[in-house]
Order: structure tokens, then sequence, then C-alpha cells
């Protein structure tokens, strides 16, 4: 059971803290949780599971902000992480993103949401949906009122029905003028290009999400044409697993808003939509670079937001690099980044200058490693295909609307 | 241009945030004491309330403490706003431990709340009332649960469910069989979410009490996919053990394939046939190391220290009853609903969920089923960073028993440039522990990537794995090698120089790497051995140079080529020999000695002299570490230089020459590979940091709960539960559950050692109390003869006593009833026996057993100290040496790292060293201890032969106390100045005195000489001294109750607390018939509420712990 959670800045202040039981746990085991990960920063500030002297820690980091949270006795540390990944995804959801400033502005509401989501160290509340109906999140009207008034509360004062029914992801007496469901196929490619320009790993993590507005309790059924696609799944709790099992059909009781469905996975795919051809070639100090980026399996939409971002070797000292189309900028951390956009029709973008090593280095032995990000709207490159969406027990009909998208996500090119 | 434009960026993002930062907290975040508090906090508008609240919450979240304020909070815990009361509550909870007294001046107003229409408040009523953990109110809370448990929203029975481990974590053990009870009928309820919360109160108060799950195991399994994600993963845990515990182990799992001798040695029956079939078939399916699987089965069983501790007879036990200790998870109907009810999990989004339903079919399912796992286990990969890491540390385990599970998915292993540096680490060890022939090809084109990546480290790692796959699969050993020589050759060595201390730790590497694999087939390799010596001359890192001259030595007449070749090389490198590092020179020398013994002929005279210069060169050389060894190697091989000649080996001096041949001319044998032999359950944090967490079990004994098991924990859970824990035993009898507080196995071995020394002691009790007919005292009323009675007191007090001990006589006129005997207690001390408790049991201490007592005396180092007697003593054969106790944190305080180290009195003073302790020898030592808590036990590390063993000593508190000698009139002086809220009284029930008066029976000749009364009163006297150090003070008797009637019969006794030598009072009042028991009223006054009420709950606690007299 977790004893206690912290919520660190990212220059090691403690914004917040939040005894879970009886057994407190002291502030000062995150003065030395700073100092262990300032001294071997590579190691320790990645470790998810740390063995302190005294207690565990679990601990996520999400845009600068650590969430610490402690125990000492033997507990599932996936659901110590799981739980924070929670925690982290509500906040950000309540308060619009996630940084110190927000967070100490805010210590109220994440003080009542904390309590809320975690009794005596064992969860209790995580679904998002009873949570705003338990506290409300900051809008710009309950700020203008407290400005005005000087107070408003944001603690409601009666229990979400939902946690009472048999779908307690679901506000129940819902009403909505206009009934609409929305279902996106997000989907993003990961891919290993390795030094021979060979294609060793291409894949598509995909998330199914729907944005439903539909009043009452609706039960919904959704099927593809080609389920068997599928390599994996993973599906949000109101997916009833015997329709799936069994015709392999999705058929749920949705919650109100905008939510994960499910997620999948696509294997072994053949193609990739783009080329990235790095070519380096080293000679007495200085090293040639070029890459050429096109478009080499036509997804029959736009390739959008095209980048190519690369580290520079330690052992580079200056870089001259120019590009005939986007915008080349070398980062203080010698980051490297191309962003090209929407690759034009007339000619193939490259970029290509020297690299300039360092003294005595002859030749760059160490090959970085291209990340590539794109973007293209409405295509889902997996091939999975909507087939229908059944609405039942609905009031009035809805209106169903259906969109994909595909993205980069580890997408990364040897050279 | 960069900077500039940095910190405008900065200020646009202040200047936003600013205008963001309007109608939020954040001023009250910033500045949370710009105004005073306390007048807002007594305002009667709830929003001044509300801003003061926010203000201290502010004040909490930075650290500040603020507990000052807590009368004033407390207050507006009746405000009606749901908004302040969630302030509040949350104040409270913060705060409540710290300031008891304050606290329950909330209680009325959550009896309140808890009959509230809106569920909402009575759930959070309900949730801080457990919340602020007050012993005081666990009656109140228990009755609240019990109410709640019933309640008709879901919510609040949720609530109801997470407030039973609270109320458990106060340790009070008349609320044990309660809390049970109400678990078990949270368990029935038809919410899931209920069932969810009940688990987890189930796994953290009596997760050993598995009865209570078979009552409801089909209908839990059933419900299993509906409730919440978190209330799955425990209680998947739960559903395991039962089925273990009840059913034993699945014969077609991977756990069972670890006995496959047994199914050999069950005869020829036609199913025993077909189960060794099924095992054949696993080996085929793809585990290659048996004896890595029975490991981390019987790691997963016994738990890794009990597992270490029986291998050496592992076999005897492993054949004992072993059929009966499997089902089958394809005829059985339970396993079958467990595995069937699990397999959707794996779908789940909740990465702890899915991996909790694997680890079950990790351990339940059949063989060949076990590859549903791999898709959802690889698919987890994708969800956060964090759990990730997690989820390949339990791949890991998964792949190293069966490699054939993830065969066909290295490409999920693959390493992407974002991963974090040790999930790197992780995803090459497992590639290098699935490769197979098939595979090995993709990998090594891969790893071809990896050794040229920018991150060195991991080139290095890479270059490690590279060794691993070769020695796995030899007929890639070549193409290994040849990669490998490829990254020690000239020109990769010499381009990089600028970051040469990252390109040293790869070099090194891949020449450590080439040498294993050189060391599993010398001769084949002879050409990678011929290009290393060729590249030593451009090789410049000492580790890596002398690892080479090493491999040249070592191999000096392995094929044609190298005999040849290794003279010469040994001849530069002699010629260079003062400018090479010491590890080179090191390596100098062993070289040319084998070289020597290994040439025959015309080489050998060559070899000679190349080694009698290096010798003569180490000689003179800076470091007499080389110096030294040139003398002994000289000396060694004198029989070569005194004079020339082969013949001279047969000279007598045989024996350094043999020493000489035995130290160099040895081939080394190629080490068993090393794995981290540490395994536990999969998903559990011990896998995770490689040790047994506090409260880390291994699965049950396999069908270790039997019928009649499960018709007792019907009746009695809390009975069973303890039959339970004394039944696994082990070191992890230790931690289960006793984590905070005291161990009820413990507590029962004090009293059996308490009931013993009594019994021993009864021969000499015969006039423990003597009647005294003096009538009554002179007068009480002036001082004179007060101050007189008291000198007249201690002189008599002299007479009577032991010295040393002043607990231990009370002779005391009763001056306030109008007429009662007055009872002069003899010397009692020796029918005084402090309970013993265990420190350190010899099962699992090597044979060292450590017991303690609480100790009469008072601390010689600090009056605030507990001075307590402990007693060493050696239980095996073998001397132990260095015998030391210190404190948990001492090793952190030498550091320095805390600043508490300044305190006045320390924690724990050390005591003196025990250097040896023979066989049968037993040593008694003092320790003096500070306890900071009256409950909570203190951890201590005890070393012996230079091991430590982590052991807790339990406080008492009847010792935190010490005698304060007074007579009757101050101590009804001080009685009366503590009236009301400084007085608590229970009532417990006391048979001591039976057994004595049924013995007394039978003896039947003297019966005159004993009294009944006299019976109880010494019984009771002793059984409050044994527990507590406290002082006599008056034994009250009703001068004119009947014989039989014990009522009024009333003991006084007076304490003063170590610490802050408050007094405390107490008053044990009897009623009841003497030969009956007894019913005790137990009165404590004290200024000290909490400790008042904790020297009271445990004097209640162990006044009716029977005596086991014979």
């Amino acid at each position: 059971m977790l004893q206690c959670i912290f919520l660190l800045s990212d220059s090691g202040e403690v914004m917040l803290e939040k005894q879970l039981t009886g057994h407190r746990v002291d502030r000062s085991i995150c003065a030395w949780f700073w100092e262990q990960s300032l001294s071997q920063p590579d190691s320790f500030k990645v470790l998810p599971v740390i063995a302190s002297p005294t207690h565990y820690l679990f601990q996520i980091v999400r845009e600068g902000i650590t969430f610490l949270a402690c125990t000492q006795v033997e507990m599932q540390p996936l659901m110590g992480i799981e739980f924070l990944c929670r925690v982290a995804d509500v906040l950000s959801d309540y308060l619009g993103g996630l940084n110190e400033d927000v967070i100490k502005d805010n210590f109220v509401i994440v003080y009542e949401l904390l309590d809320e989501m975690i009794d005596n160290g064992f969860p209790l509340t995580t679904e998002p949906n009873i949570l705003r109906d338990m506290i409300a999140p900051p809008n710009i009207v309950s700020k203008m009122l407290s400005v005005v008034t000087g107070n408003t509360s944001n603690v409601s004062d009666t229990l979400p029905g939902a946690t009472s029914s048999c779908v307690p992801w679901r506000t129940t007496q819902l009403k909505h003028a206009n009934n609409d469901v929305y279902v996106n196929l997000v989907e993003e490619m990961d891919a290993i290009i390795n030094s021979d320009g060979a294609l060793v790993k291409c894949e598509i993590f995909g998330v199914v999400e729907v944005n439903s507005h539909l009043s009452g309790i609706p039960d919904l059924t959704l099927s593809f044409a080609n389920p068997s696609i599928l390599n994996d799944v993973q599906f949000h709790p109101c997916v009833r697993f015997r329709p799936w099992e069994s015709e392999k059909v999705l058929s749920f009781v949705p919650p109100d808003g905008l939510f994960k469905l499910m997620s999948y996975r696509v294997k072994k795919l053949r193609n990739t939509p783009i080329y990235v051809k790095p070519q380096m070639s080293s000679e007495s100090g200085t090293c040639r670079l070029s890459v050429m980026v096109g478009i080499r399996n036509d997804p029959g939409k736009a390739v959008d937001s095209l980048v190519v971002q690369f580290q520079l070797p330690h052992c580079v000292s200056s870089a001259n690099l120019t590009a005939n189309h986007g915008t080349v900028n070398i980062l203080a951390d010698k980051t490297c980044s191309w962003s090209i956009g929407r690759i034009p029709k007339d000619k193939a973008p490259q970029m290509s200058g020297t690299l300039v090593l360092e003294d005595g280095v002859e030749q760059l032995q160490v090959k970085p490693t291209f990340r590539v990000g794109f973007k293209i709207m409405g295509v889902a490159l997996s091939g999975l295909k909507i087939n229908k969406l059944d609405l039942k027990n609905l009031p009035t009909p809805a209106h169903k609307g259906f969109r994909a998208q595909t993205e980069a996500g580890q997408y990364e090119v040897r050279s | 241009m960069f900077t500039q434009f940095g910190t405008t960026a900065e200020n646009f993002s202040k200047a936003s945030t600013m205008v963001f930062r309007i109608g939020t907290d954040a001023h009250l975040y910033d500045d949370p004491d710009d105004v005073s508090i306390s007048p807002l906090l007594d305002s009667k508008f709830d929003s001044e309330k509300c801003e003061a609240l926010k203000r201290l919450l502010a004040l909490i979240a930075q650290g500040l403490d603020v507990s000052n304020y807590f009368p004033q909070v407390v207050k507006n815990v009746a405000s009606q706003s749901l908004e302040v009361k969630k302030l509040v509550y949350l104040y409270l909870l913060h705060y409540a431990e710290r300031r008891p007294n304050e606290a329950l001046l909330s209680i009325n107003i959550f009896q309140r709340d808890l009959g509230d229409q809106n569920p909402l408040v009575r759930a959070w009523a309900l949730r801080t009332m457990a919340g602020i953990r007050l012993h005081v109110i666990s009656p109140l809370v228990l009755v609240a649960v019990r109410k709640c448990s019933r309640d008709p929203s879901v919510y609040v029975r949720k609530c109801a469910a997470n407030a039973l481990p609270k109320l458990h974590d106060l340790r009070l053990e008349e609320n044990a069989t309660s809390i049970i009870e109400i678990i078990g009928i949270l368990l029935n309820d038809n919410s899931p979410g209920v069932v969810g919360a009940a688990a987890a109160a189930f796994a953290s108060v009596c997760p050993n009490n598995l009865p209570l799950i078979g009552r409801n195991y089909k209908r839990l399994c059933e419900i299993l996919p509906d409730v919440e994600e978190w209330g799955q993963i425990i209680l998947i845990g739960i559903l395991l053990r039962y089925v273990i515990a009840r059913h034993g182990l699945a014969k077609e799992s991977i756990m069972a394939s670890l006995l496959p001798n047994i199914f050999n040695n069950e005869n020829t029956g036609s199913e025993s046939d077909t189960d060794y079939l099924e095992i054949k078939k696993t080996y085929e399916i793809g585990i290659q190391e048996p004896e890595l699987v029975a490991m981390v089965s019987r790691s997963y069983l016994a738990g890794h220290d009990k597992y270490l501790s029986h291998l050496n007879n592992s076999d005897t036990i492993s054949s004992e009853n072993t059929s009966s200790r499997f089902t089958s998870s394809k005829n059985d109907e339970n396993v079958k609903i467990l595995l069937q009810c699990t397999s959707p999990l794996l779908w789940s989004r909740n990465s702890a969920v899915v991996l909790a339903a694997a680890g079950v079919h990790w351990i339940m399912a059949p063989v060949e089923e076990i590859s549903k796992i791999v898709k959802p286990l690889l698919f987890l990969l994708r969800s956060s960073d964090a759990s990730k890491y997690v989820v390949l540390c339990n791949i890991q385990v998964f792949a190293k028993v069966m490699p054939s599970l993830f065969g066909q998915n290295i490409e999920d292993f693959f390493i992407s440039s974002s991963d974090a540096y040790q999930v790197k680490a992780l995803k090459l060890e497992i590639l290098s522990s699935i490769a197979t022939d098939a595979s090995i090809s993709v990998i090594f084109q891969e790893f071809q990537d990896y050794v040229r990546d920018p991150d060195r480290r991991f080139a290095a790692n890479t270059v490690v794995a590279i060794g691993l796959c070769a020695k796995k699969n030899p007929q890639v050993a070549h193409t290994c090698v040849e990669g490998l020589l490829a990254l020690t050759s000239p020109k990769s060595i010499n381009s990089t120089s600028g970051s040469m201390d990252d390109e040293a730790v790869v070099l090194i590497q891949a020449i450590t790497s080439i040498k294993d694999i050189i060391k599993q087939d010398p001769p084949s390799h002879e050409n990678a051995i011929i290009c290393l010596i060729r590249n030593l001359d451009a090789i410049k890192v000492p580790v890596a140079r002398a690892m080479i001259v090493w491999i040249a030595g070592e191999y000096n007449s392995v094929g044609n080529i190298i005999p040849k070749m290794v003279p010469v090389i040994l001849r530069f490198l002699a010629r260079d020999f003062p400018s090479e590092s010491i590890e080179t020179k090191y390596q100098i020398l062993n070289a040319a000695v084998k070289v020597l013994l290994n040439s025959k002929g015309e080489d050998f005279h060559t070899a000679k002299s190349v080694l009698s210069y290096v010798l003569d060169l180490a000689k003179f050389d800076l470091n007499y570490d080389i110096r030294d060894r040139a003398r002994v190697l000289r000396k060694l091989l004198s029989c070569y230089f005194s004079s020339s000649g082969l013949e001279e080996k047969e000279d007598n001096d045989e024996i350094p020459l043999l020493l000489a041949e035995h130290i160099f001319g040895e081939t080394i044998k190629a080490s068993t590979e090393m794995f981290n032999n540490r395994f536990y359950l999969p998903g559990s944090l011990s896998q995770i940091v490689f040790h047994a967490a506090p409260g880390y079990e291994p699965l049950p004994e396999p069908c270790s709960l039997t019928e009649s098991d499960m018709v007792k924990g019907l009746e009695g859970p809390t009975q069973t539960e303890d039959n339970d824990s004394d039944v696994d035993s082990g070191s992890l009898n230790e931690e289960e559950g006793s984590y905070y507080s005291e161990d009820s196995v413990t507590a029962s071995t004090g009293t059996d050692n308490e009931s013993a020394a009594s019994e021993s002691d009864n021969n000499n009790t015969d006039s423990l109390i003597n009647f005294s007919d003096v009538g009554k005292p002179q007068e009480a009323a002036n001082g004179l003869s007060e101050f007189m009675s008291k000198g007249a007191l201690e002189s008599w007090l002299d007479d009577n006593d032991n010295p040393g001990s002043s607990q231990n006589v009370a002779g005391i006129d009763n001056n306030e009833r109008i007429s009662s005997a007055r009872i002069s207690i003899g010397d009692i001390s020796t029918r005084i026996k402090p309970k013993i408790y265990t420190l350190l049991d010899p099962t699992y201490g090597n044979g060292l057993k450590v017991v303690y007592k609480y100790s009469s005396e008072v601390s010689t180092m600090s009056p605030s100290l507990v001075s307590v007697d402990t007693i060493f003593e050696n239980c095996s054969s073998d001397p132990m040496t260095k015998l030391f106790l210190t404190h948990e944190d001492y090793e952190l305080l030498d550091q320095g790292s805390s600043s508490e180290s300044q305190k006045d009195v320390p924690d724990f003073v050390p005591m003196e060293k025990i250097a040896i302790l023979e066989p049968g020898q037993t040593i008694k030592r003092v320790i003096h201890v500070h306890f900071h808590h009256h409950l909570l036990p203190m951890k201590l590390i005890l070393w012996f032969n230079d091991k430590k063993h982590p052991v807790k000593l339990r406080p008492d508190i009847g010792y935190f106390i010490k005698p304060f000698i007074m007579d009757l009139d101050v101590f009804s002086q001080k009685e009366s100045q503590l009236p009301g809220m400084f007085e608590y009284t229970r009532r417990c029930s006391f048979t001591d005195h039976l057994a004595e008066l049924a013995s007394d029976d039978k003896d039947g000749d003297v019966p005159s000489t004993k009294d009944s009364f006299l019976i109880i009163c010494e019984s009771l006297a002793s059984k409050m001294l044994s527990n507590a150090n406290l002082h006599l003070v008056s034994v009250n008797m009703p001068v004119d109750a009947n014989l039989n009637d014990a009522s009024g019969l009333c003991l006084r006794f007076s304490g003063e607390i170590l610490s802050n030598s408050i007094p405390c009072l107490v008053s044990v009042t009897l009623d009841g018939k003497s030969f009956e028991p007894l019913n005790a009223t137990v009165k404590i006054n004290c200024e000290e509420t909490v400790f008042g009420l904790n020297l009271l709950n445990r004097i209640v606690n162990f006044l009716p712990e029977p005596r086991l007299t014979s």
C-alpha cells in the first residue's frame, strides 16, 4: 500500500505532500531522492522503482513534474506506477497541462483530487467521469466568479450516481440536446530501418478514440471489417469480453465525452509511407552528411508535419547543414532538427553539409539515429476498417462520425 | 541570439501564466501566512473559513508544521458547507495522530454525520474517523464500519471496506475477529466495486485466512472481470494463493516440470505415463535449463532464503508426497475457472492487471497454453516508460526459464533510441537469452548497429551480449569473434581518441568477450589469437593490453604459428617492460613463466633469458608488489637458473617445480554460467529490487489447506489464521502482517516462557502475603506522623527488600476505609517473571538464539532509556564471533547524512560487543533503548560472523514506566487530582488464581495456611508486576466480605513515565466469586492521555491471558 505521494518540481522542490496512511513518511526522503538523481542522472532519474534506505519509491516524470510514491511493504510495483500515471492524467486533464505553476496555483484541487483518488494507500475513485462530478474542474466561469464574489466551492455536495450503478464509468441521467458519437482511429507507426536500409520492424500502435455525447444509457456495438489483422488489443473497462471472444465485435456502454475505447497493435507491416536515406562519409576530420526524404508508397493523403531529428555525436565540434526545403535548427544540446513540413511536388527535399570533428578525430565511428516525425490525416495505415456502429437504447437517433489519422511513433532510421 | 530569445520566451510564458493565475488559489500558495489565520478560522463566514483552511493546506503542502491550529480547525468540522468539511478532513487526517486529545472533540460530529442523509457525508465521516487512528475510539469506529458495511450506498460500503485495514493497523486484538467477520460480509457483497475493496482489505488484514475465500471462491472468480481494476490486481493474487493452498499446483504447468524424476519413480501406472509424456513434451517445447526452472518454481513456493537453505536436501523434499500435491489444470474445475476468468483480463488497459493475470497463467496454465500471455505482455511495452521497465524485468525471468516463449517476437526487443539505458540493457539481456539458431543472424545484424551507437556504455553492453550469444550458440562463435576483432582493430581505436574513456570501455569489453569465447575451444580460434597479438602494438588501454598478454601467455602452445610468435612478442614486451602499466607488467611476468614452462630445446634458452631479463627489471621496479612477485618467481623457478640444462629438472628441487607447473601450467576450466538466481513471484516488488521486501510472501504450500481447515475457518476465522501462519513458519512469518506491531506468535511463546518460569517457582511461594493484624495505623492526618510512618515504611522496606529491586514489596496500611484488612505482601520478587520475547529464532539465525526481557532496573545511561536484558545463546555446533547489535539507522548516522545524530538521548545505546560465543554458551548483555513509539517495534540489526540480520525489538509499554514509590495517601491525593478525562477504565476477566486454587485443593494437607483471597491477591499482583514495571502501593480487602466473594478486592499500583516523569496510577478492582473467573476493572489515572490509554489496553490484554501452570 502506498504511504505517501510527493509532487516535485523540476528543480527538486517538494510542491505537495499527501500522507496516505498513519505511517507517515518524512519529506527528507525527497531530498535524498533528489540528491541521488543529481549525482547519477542517467541511471537514477529513469528508474521507476528505487529502493531507498528506508522506503521503496515509485516515480514517474511527466512534463518536468516528478510524481513520487513511497511504500515500505511488498506491493505490485506496476500498481503504484499505473496509479501515478492515472493521477498525472487526471491532473493534466483538470488543469489543462502540467507544470510547476499550474499545480501550485490549484493545490487545493490537487489535494481534493488525491483525497478522492486514494484512500489509505489503495486507489478509490479513479474514473475521470466520476471525479468530474465530485470535484468540479477549474474553468473560466468559476475563476471569474471567485474573483467577483471571493469564493466558490468546487466540491460537489451530492454523491455522483455513477458510483452505485453497474456502469461506474458513466454518469447517470445524461441529457444532451444533440446526440452524436464520433469514432476516431489514431494510429502511430513504429519502424526501425537499419543501416543497410532494410526495414527491420514496422508496426502500428493504434487507439480507437470515441467521443460520445449520448443521452440515457445507450448500448453501442462497433465491428471491424478486418479484425483478424489485429495482433493484440487492450480494452476500456466498458467493453464486454464475451462478444469480442466469440464474434470480435466491441459491445459497450460508453462513458460520456472523450475516451480510449481500445488500443491495438498491427505487426509486421511491409511498407512505410516515406523513405529517409542518410549518407555519411568521413575523411580527415570532417564528415559529409546528406539526408534525402521522399514519398515511397503514396498513402493517398498528404504527409504533413514532416520532421527529421538526430543527435550529433559527442565528437562533433561544429556542424554546417543546409536544406533545399524546410529549415534546419541545431539546438544547444546538439540536437539537430530539420522540419520539412509538407513534401513539395517538384523536388525531393535534401539536407546536406559537413560536420567538423574534434581535433585528433579522423573518422566518425559512431552513427547517429534519425528520428522521423510525420502526420497523415484521414488514413489508417494499418488498414483497419470500421464496418459499422450500431446504437441501441437511444431515445432519439444520433449522428455518427468516423475519422482516422496516422502519426509517426518511434520511427527510426539508423545510419 | 538564442539566449535573448530564451528570455523573451520565458517572460512571455510568465506573463501568460499571470493571466491564467487570476482566480486560482495561487496567492494562497505563494504567501500562505500573509494574513493572520486564526481570526479567519473563527469567522462566521464559510468563505473566510475556507480561505483560512486553504492557507493551512498550503503550509502543509510546503512542509510546515501547523498543528498548533488544531483546536480551532477541529471546531469547524461541524460546518454545514461540504467544502469546509472536506478541507477540515484533509487537515485532520494530517495531524490527528499527533493531537489525539483534541481530535477526540470531533468524534461527536462524525457520529452525527454517519447518520446523514447524504451518502457522501456518511462516507467522508467514516473515512476520516477511521483515518485519524485513535485507539480510544476504535470501538466506535468498529461499530460505524459494521453499520456502513450494510449501507444502501455502494460508495459507503466501499469506504467501509477501506476502513478495515486502518482499524486493523491499530492492532487491537479484541477487534480482530470482528474485522475478519466484516471482511467476510463484504466479500459476499453484490457490487463488484465493494468486493474489490474487500479483497484489498483481506490482503492487508488476514492474507492467510484462505478458508474465508474458499466459501466464495467460485463467485469471486466469476465476479472478477467486473471488479474495478485495482481490486482485480489484488483479487487475482488472493485467488491464486487459495487455489494452490487448496488444490495444489497444476501438473501440466511449468511449475510442475521441475520434478521429472518423481514421475519416473512413480512406477508404471497409465496416468503417470501420460504425465511423463507431457513432461517430455515440455522439454521439446523449449525449456533449456531444467535446473533453472526448478530453481524458479521452488523460489516461488518457498521463498528465496528458505530455498537456499533446503538446497542440499532438496531431493527428499521434492519427492515426498508429490503426487498428492498436484492437481490438473485441465481436469480440475477450480483451476479451470480461475484460468478462464483471468484470461480476458489480459486485455485490460491497466498494465498491473495484465501482469497479474499473466502471472497466474505462468504458474498455473498448461505449458502449451502459456504462450497466451506473450502478446499482452509485449503490448505493455508500448505503455508508459515506467511500466516498460517493470514489465521487462518480469519478461526477463520468463525468457530465461522458457526462451522459446518469446522466440517469435525478437523484434519487440530491438532497441529504440529513445529507450532509457536500463531498458536497453534489459532488452539486450533478453535478446541474448532468447536467441536461437534461426534468429541469431537477424540479432547479430541488429547488434552491429548497436555497436556503433553514440552511447558507448550501451555499445559495451552489446559487446557483452554478443559474447553471451556466442557461448550459447557455438556455431556462430567464429562470426562473433570476427565482429569483435573488428572493434579491436587499430583503425577503429585510433580514430576516436576524442572520447577515449568511453571507447576504452568498449575495447575492454570486446577483448573480455573474445577471451570468454576462446576459452570454450582455444584451438579453433587460433586466428583470433594471432590477430589480437598483432594488434597489441596499437592498443594502449592498460587493462586491454594486459588481457591480450594474458591470452598470449595462456595459449602459447596452441596451433603452429602462435608458439613461434609468442616468444618474439615477449622479447619486445620485455624490452619495454619499464614503461608498461602495472597490470601489464604482471601479465608479462606470468606470460614469460608460462612460455618457459612450455618451451623446449633452443626456445627454452631464449625463454629463460627473457624471463631472467624481465625478472631483473622487475626487481628494481617502483611498485613493491611487482618486486615481491619477481622475487617469489625467481625462488620458485630457481632450478632453471641455478645451472642450465634440462637434466636439472630431475633434481631434488621437484617441489617448487611442481608448484610452478600447477600455478602456471593448469588449463582453466570454463566457468559455469552465472545467473542472477534470485527469483520472486512475477509482478512483485521483490522481483524488481532483487530482495524480499517486507511483507513479501511466496506462494503457500500446495495443498496445505485441508478440508478440516476449511471447516474450522468457518467457525473461527482468527484461530485458523494463526494456525496457518504457524504452519508457514520460516523467516517470512516474522514479516507477515506483523510489520508494524506485535506478533501473535512471539507473544504466545512469551507466555509459555512465563508460565514455565512461574511453574518452577511454585515451591517457594508459600508465604508471599502475610496478614499482620495491626489495627488502624496511627493518625495519618498530621504531617509529622505521616513522615514517621513513611520512615517506618522505608525501614520496613529495607528489611524485606532485595537490594536493587524496589517494586517487590508493599506493606500498606489502609486508613481510608472504616476497617479493612491490612495486607503485606512479602517477597514477591521470586514470583515476578518478566515475559521473555524472542529476538532471533535459532532456526533462521543459523543456530543463534537471542531472547530478551525488559528489565525492571532503570537504565544507568539516562532516565528515559529502557534497559533490556538480552540473552545470546549459541545453539549451533560452531563458535560464533563478533556478536553485536546496532540500530537500523546506525550506518546512516555514521555517514552523517542525517541531522538527527545531534540528539541528547540516543535511540539506542549499543551494547558491548561479544567477541566469541562458544557452542552452548549463553551470554547476557544489557542494551538501553529509547522507543519513539509505544507500539511500533524498533528495527535493529544483529551482526554476527560479519553478517547482518535484521531483527525487531517489540516495545512493551509496561516497561516505559518505573516504579514510583508512594503511600496510599499520596496515591489517593494524586488520584483525586486526575479526574474526568484523565481517568479511563476498562473491564476484563481474570482467571490466573483458579489454577492455583485448584492445585491447592488437591494438596489438601495444609488448606488453612492459604486463604483464597491471598491467592487471588498474590496471583494478581505477580501478574501485574511481571508485565509492567510498577510499584504495588496497597492491597485493599473488604473485611466484611464473605469467604467466597472476592468483590471489592482492590490493588493499587503506581508508576511514573520514564520519558517525562508524569505519574501514572493503576487500580485494579475485582468482582465475582473466588472460585470462578473474576471480573477485573482496571482504572488508570494519568495526565498523558495516549500513554495512559495504551497502557490500559496493554493491561487489559495481558490480564486475561491464561497462566498455563501444571
